[in-house]
């Protein structure tokens, strides 16, 4: 017991330390980003003296961009978990390891949404009324106090799951599947019922005619599975530039070159496999008529530092395992070459592209001398009837880190449907409103069109139909497949469902006001800095948590190599040297 | 661990904490902004009457502190047997404003910034539409033709929206009917001024400004005692007068003698007979089911 908080402690330790180390790019990121998050914090502190005062709101326009910007970023915390629906549900293994950065990313939304409401608050020393218990939650009558109830639950649940796969992988055990199968499945069903429940805070308002209609619920769920996996599809592109060690052409020019190849090969004998068995347990019980006839048709290879073992995109039936020494594996996507994994003593790698007689994948090179163990696919499917060596093999397959432009591109039919979904939900609205022409369209009217000569939100509105529209077409025209005209199309849809979903919902439900005034709302440049301050505090968080998790994910680090100094490792993982 | 890199961690976390200290440099103003025993204090319904003594003690001490002037802090409970509502004669009003005007006197409103919980709305005559209102009129003397007046303020719904939303249980409808708000309990968050069909919650978006001269002393825990920045007020049937027997200060203020109030559950009382005799009542927004306590009606 004592050793396990032991080791958790150092897993702690040495994730928080790592989130300090990086190149120069990670520094000039994180410290821009540092300087933002002051900044802000330095409105907030005004804001706190002053009273909300300092804000563009008013008795009329009672919430502005905070809720604004709050109810956008449920909708992102929501959708990026429901990613984890095809890797679970229909076993997509295409997404099986964007499922943790998903699921990082709606902790950081969550985080951004959880400081958005507090800096709402008039009397934010006053939160302590809030806690159950203590104070006087108003359970169940308040849709504000199911709010708190879901964001915090679904914070706690997604921190669990992300930390304890990625201990678990730390640690290089397999995650016990009751311990987090469970709770992904509640993740499922709460991601639906954060947003739905924030929905609800403004559909519940009879007085408000702008947001009490029925169709505000299925109208959040659609714009945040446009939104959330169109950040994504951004995010995971960046993770996968800035993971890259080298632009791949450098690489390809020297692919003529003499590379050094093995060294030496020879024939494996039993030694050789008992070397295998001492760091892969599961080899033991392989009998021994099986290692004999192994033995007829294995080879080692002993290849010094810098050597290619294998190369992306060739053909060939081998699969390795290492014996010795260490072996990174590299993948070549958009141009740049990026470190997916660290292969050490007992690990394999090749075996994919063997077992499905595809080319390589990626390309794998000795980090220092080494001494590898090669066998035809033919005796690594009968080694794989052996059942634990079988399943440990299986499941290591399946524990990549691949962001392949396959995954983005299932990552973009999600958000192609959601798209289309969201843009004919708009109209069902706007057709209700506007035909019907009845009292209730003023809220409407004023957004669209202006009213009684106040139009302040009426570009805000166009803009956000045009960057829709523009975005749904891109994403039904085969154009989007390709990666440029996808980013532009994610960037289109996260900016006009941001400014449709903000501006265009919070703001026009107060204008004009239950008693017929029109009082127009600006936000304040102090309620600007605010946001801007706890934007960058989510990026800033955000970078952090991959800045832990990739290097975990690589197999870089992890409780094997805990005796090695951190600069090290982050030397090593040049790569990932700086993530965001 | 080296002397230079040392050094270097020095300098970069030293700079760190002088920035984060220059950041939080406002916080040097923050002044009265609370106190321990404001931070701890207990949740209205909650508090003994012991605790409320010292409550109400301290509220005053702040009082006299801030203003100079010793206040009459009470905290008065609802009458049995009595439950208040508001009728408001359409035909007389004349749209002079002197109610908004005596509420803030009474209330211990902010001047600066101006909070009001009455809105008068003028109205083109034939029509009840409130997009027609206009809040700003300005004429040289009032009534004018062709128009009539409307003043909306808290209506105490029956049924009000604004104590379901309520996350915290700080706003509450009483058993008179009155529904009040625990100034010390509220957390600022505003959904009860977005939930208000009404338009009447007022929000303390900066600390309150009231000249000395001005403060009324006769206060009320759930009344007129002056509010914090950062939370939320509205009309509340002048509690700390009607709870004692009084009329609300609009009621006795309006020249045209449009305003009337008093004990429904008296057969005997003025809006008792209003609303035995009128035959149509205005129920503001009547199809929201808030069921207002707060009738408007004509003379015919």
């Amino acid at each position: 017991m004592k050793r396990a908080v032991r080791n958790y402690l150092v897993f702690l330790q040495r994730c928080g330390r790592i989130a300090f180390v990086g190149d120069w790019r990670y520094y000039v990121w994180m410290g821009a980003l540092t300087v933002l998050c002051l900044v802000g914090l330095n409105a907030y502190a005004k804001q706190l003296v002053h009273g909300l005062i300092t804000t563009g709101m008013s008795d009329q326009v009672s919430w502005g961009v905070y809720i604004a910007n709050f109810t956008f970023l449920v909708g992102v915390a929501a959708a990026a978990v429901m990613m984890v629906i095809p890797v679970y549900i229909y076993n997509n293994e295409d997404l099986h390891d964007l499922v943790i950065f998903g699921e990082l990313l709606a902790v950081a939304a969550i985080l951004m949404c959880l400081a958005f409401v507090t800096v709402d608050l008039g009397r934010p020393d006053r939160f302590w009324h809030l806690i159950p218990g203590l104070g006087q939650l108003n359970f169940p009558a308040s849709m504000l106090s199911w709010d708190v109830i879901v964001l915090n639950g679904y914070l706690l649940l997604n921190v669990h799951i992300c930390g304890y796969l990625l201990y678990c992988r730390y640690q290089g055990r397999k995650p016990a599947k009751w311990f987090y199968i469970p709770f992904v499945f509640v993740a499922i069903v709460w991601a639906v019922s954060i947003h739905t429940v924030t929905a609800f805070l403004y559909v519940g308002l009879g007085g408000r005619p702008f947001w009490n209609s029925s169709i505000v619920g299925p109208r959040f769920l659609a714009s945040a599975f446009t939104a959330g996996p169109a950040l994504i599809i951004l995010a995971l592109q960046v993770v996968r530039r800035v993971t890259a060690t080298t632009p791949a052409h450098t690489i390809s020019s020297t692919r003529h070159a003499p590379v050094p190849g093995p060294s030496s090969s020879r024939s494996a004998t039993l030694d050789d496999l008992e070397k295998l068995a001492q760091h892969l347990p599961e080899f033991r019980p392989v009998p021994m008529e099986i290692r004999q006839k192994l033995l007829a048709s294995t080879t080692v290879l002993s290849v010094p530092a810098g050597a290619t073992l294998l190369r992306q995109g060739e053909l060939d039936a081998h699969a390795f395992f290492v014996l010795e020494g260490e072996i990174v594996v590299k993948r070549e996507e958009s141009g740049r070459l990026r470190i997916t994994r660290t292969i050490r003593p007992g690990g394999q790698f090749g075996e994919v592209s063997a077992l499905n007689n595809t080319p390589r994948m990626a390309t794998a090179i000795a980090e220092e001398p080494a001494l590898v163990l090669r066998v035809p696919v033919g005796d690594l499917r009968r080694l794989m009837q052996q059942h634990e060596l079988g399943q440990v093999i299986h499941n290591r397959m399946s524990e990549r880190l691949m962001i392949t432009d396959r995954a983005l591109l299932t990552l973009r039919s999600i958000v192609q449907v959601s798209m289309l979904i969201n843009v004919f939900l708009l109209v069902n609205e706007v057709f209700k409103e506007f035909y019907s022409g009845d009292l209730h369209v003023a809220s409407s009217r004023y957004l669209y069109l202006g009213l009684h000569g106040y139009h302040s939100l009426v570009p805000w509105i166009w803009t956000a139909v045009a960057f829709n529209l523009v975005a749904m077409f891109l994403l039904v025209l085969p154009v989007s497949r390709s990666l440029k005209w996808l980013n532009l199309t994610c960037v289109l849809s996260i900016t006009g469902i941001w400014i449709e979903k903000g501006m265009g919902l919070v703001i026009p439900g107060f204008i004009p006001t239950p008693l017929g005034q029109i009082v127009e709302y600006r936000p304040s440049l102090n309620e600007t800095l605010v946001c801007v301050g706890i934007w960058s505090f989510g990026l800033l968080a955000y970078t952090v948590f991959l800045r832990m998790a990739v290097p975990i994910l690589q197999g870089r680090l992890s409780r094997a190599n805990e005796g090695q100094s951190l600069g090290a490792t982050a030397a090593r993982s040049a790569g990932a040297g700086a993530v965001h | 661990m080296n002397r230079r890199s040392f050094l270097r961690t020095s300098a970069v976390l030293a700079s760190g904490l002088a920035a984060l200290a220059a950041s939080l440099s406002p916080l040097r103003d923050l002044g009265d902004y609370t106190t321990l025993d404001r931070f701890v204090q207990k949740y209205y319904k909650e508090l003994t009457p012991e605790e409320m003594d010292k409550v109400l003690k301290r509220i005053a001490a702040d009082v006299e502190r801030d203003y100079g002037i010793r206040p009459h802090v009470r905290d008065l409970k609802p009458m049995d047997g009595v439950q208040f509502v508001y009728a408001l004669n359409l035909t007389r009003c004349i749209g002079c404003r002197k109610c908004v005007h005596a509420c803030v006197n009474e209330n211990n409103q902010s001047r600066t910034p101006e909070i009001q919980y009455i809105r008068v709305l003028r109205m083109p005559n034939g029509s009840l539409d409130i997009d027609k209102a206009d809040h700003n009129y300005a004429p040289e003397s009032v009534p004018e033709k062709g128009h009539f007046y409307m003043p909306v303020q808290c209506q105490q719904c029956k049924n009000p929206p604004c104590v379901k939303v309520c996350p915290v249980h700080a706003t509450w409808q009483e058993t008179d009917g009155i529904t009040v708000i625990d100034y010390d309990w509220c957390i600022g968050c505003r959904y009860c001024e977005a939930a208000c069909p009404y338009w009447a919650r007022r929000f303390n978006f900066t600390k309150p400004q009231i000249p000395r001269e001005r403060l009324n002393p006769e206060m009320a825990y759930l009344g007129n005692r002056p509010r914090r920045q950062g939370v939320m007020e509205k009309c509340h049937f002048c509690i700390q007068r009607t709870r004692a027997g009084r009329y609300p200060a609009c009621v006795e203020v309006c020249p045209a003698g449009a305003r009337k109030f008093g004990n429904v559950l008296d057969p005997n009382s003025e809006v008792s007979y209003i609303l035995r005799t009128k035959r149509v009542f205005i129920q503001l927004k009547e199809e929201l089911g808030t069921s207002p306590r707060f009738f408007y009606y004509f003379d015919v």
